[in-house]
């Protein structure tokens, strides 16, 4: 199977980067000031989640380190060369890595799930698989 | 001349399967740089959720029904120890000790009920008001509520206080338990949190309560008054009380 242009990777990938900033800021909006996400269908999981103490790392809102990473990924993405694709394929693999964390987390020790990080979720494993494919099939050539 | 062509296709061959090489070589060396790359990515990952999982100190881990009291106030105003409206006309006060077993079957069983017939519609709020009588681990329970309630989740405390609530005077009522309360309750500063909860006004506002209490003619847990228009002052309700004698009570008042 061919894999598709380097230039359709990074598109996407720009695409979803977008929308993941979006995402992660809603979440850390909502957040702040002591609320939380509203959960579309209902029911306390936005704010279970939000109101849990593994909502912070050292103290930042979790979403924040999310904003950061979309954000990294959006500039990967942007980006040409070797020195972008080993990047977007770190960054995404760190960032795909804790999100399966955080949703390991709700599933089975906050007990609740919150709409907004599952999609953060998805979205950062979409990116993960973009990455990943831009890195194997594309380092050391030239576009 | 034949000649001549043919050493410069074969240089031109040569260098193209150099350049080939180079280029496979320059890859190779790359995608091993990329498996450096992933190896530190994943450790990076790991070192989170080391970071997290050291910080929230099981918090979370051992407390019970956190979604169920997340249900129960969603999307109903806090402020202070006040649940709902703040401008509803009625208000419904509870007196309350935390360690006290019967609370905990009120806020199972009979709360529920009025939080969402009289309270989430804006016809009454709720307020809890600590009488401390069970022994003096009540004190700092109370005021770790009132300190969580300066945060707006003084009812979240409450709530999962009561049901996570240990054995009467057992000794369970530790600095690590209401800790692990206030941060499910969802007390986003838990510094501030701290200092309020020893503060002295804090502490104040509980024996105040304690002490007007016996004075509305309380001498047990959990005991209701009201106040609105329909009535004058506060009134006391007493002790007993299904859910449908406070949404009467409710009703009257207002």
């Amino acid at each position: 199977m061919r894999a598709p242009a380097e230039g359709t990777l990074r598109r996407i990938a720009t695409f979803v980067a977008t929308f993941g900033i979006g995402v992660a800021t809603y979440i850390a909006i909502a957040d702040s000031g002591g609320g939380a996400p509203v959960c579309l269908a209902g029911g306390g999981g936005c704010e279970t989640v939000a109101n849990s103490s593994y909502s912070h790392l050292l103290g930042i809102n979790v979403a924040l380190f999310g904003i950061a990473g979309y954000v990294l990924l959006l500039v990967t993405a942007l980006l040409r060369g070797d020195g972008a694709r080993m990047a977007g394929f770190a960054i995404s693999l760190t960032g795909f890595g804790f999100s399966v964390y955080l949703t390991y987390l709700e599933l089975f020790v906050i007990d609740a799930i919150c709409q907004w990080c599952v999609a953060s979720a998805v979205l950062m494993a979409v990116l993960f698989g973009l990455n990943a494919v831009r890195m194997i099939v594309y380092v050391g050539r030239t576009t | 001349m034949s000649g001549k062509k043919a050493r410069e296709e074969r240089r031109e061959q040569r260098l193209q399967n150099e350049t080939q090489a180079d280029s496979q070589e320059r890859r190779q060396r790359l995608i091993r740089v990329g498996s450096a790359v992933a190896f530190l990515a994943i450790a990076a990952v790991a070192v989170l959720i080391v970071v997290s999982q050291n910080q929230s100190g099981g918090g979370d881990t051992n407390l019970e029904d956190t979604s169920a009291v997340n249900r129960e106030l969603a999307g109903i105003p806090q402020s202070e120890m006040t649940l709902g409206d703040p401008k509803a006309k009625v208000t419904l006060f509870e007196y309350g000790d935390l360690q006290c077993p019967v609370c905990k079957t009120f806020a199972e069983e009979v709360l529920p009920d009025v939080i969402d017939s009289k309270v989430r519609s804006g016809e009454a709020k709720l307020e809890f008001r600590n009488y401390t009588i069970i022994n003096e681990e009540s004190v700092p329970a109370g005021a770790a509520a009132i300190a969580a309630g300066k945060q707006g989740r003084g009812w979240d405390f409450v709530e999962l206080f009561y049901r996570n609530q240990g054995e009467e005077a057992s000794g369970y009522v530790t600095d690590e338990f209401l800790t692990g309360i206030a941060k499910s309750a969802g007390v986003k500063d838990i510094a501030k949190w701290n200092k309020d909860r020893k503060s002295q006004p804090v502490l104040n506002e509980v024996s105040k309560t304690t002490t007007e209490a016996p004075e509305l003619g309380f001498n047990g847990t959990p005991s209701f008054a009201v106040s609105g228009p329909g009535v004058t002052g506060v009134h006391p309700l007493g002790s007993s009380g299904s859910a449908a004698e406070l949404e009467e009570a409710i009703e009257e008042a207002g």
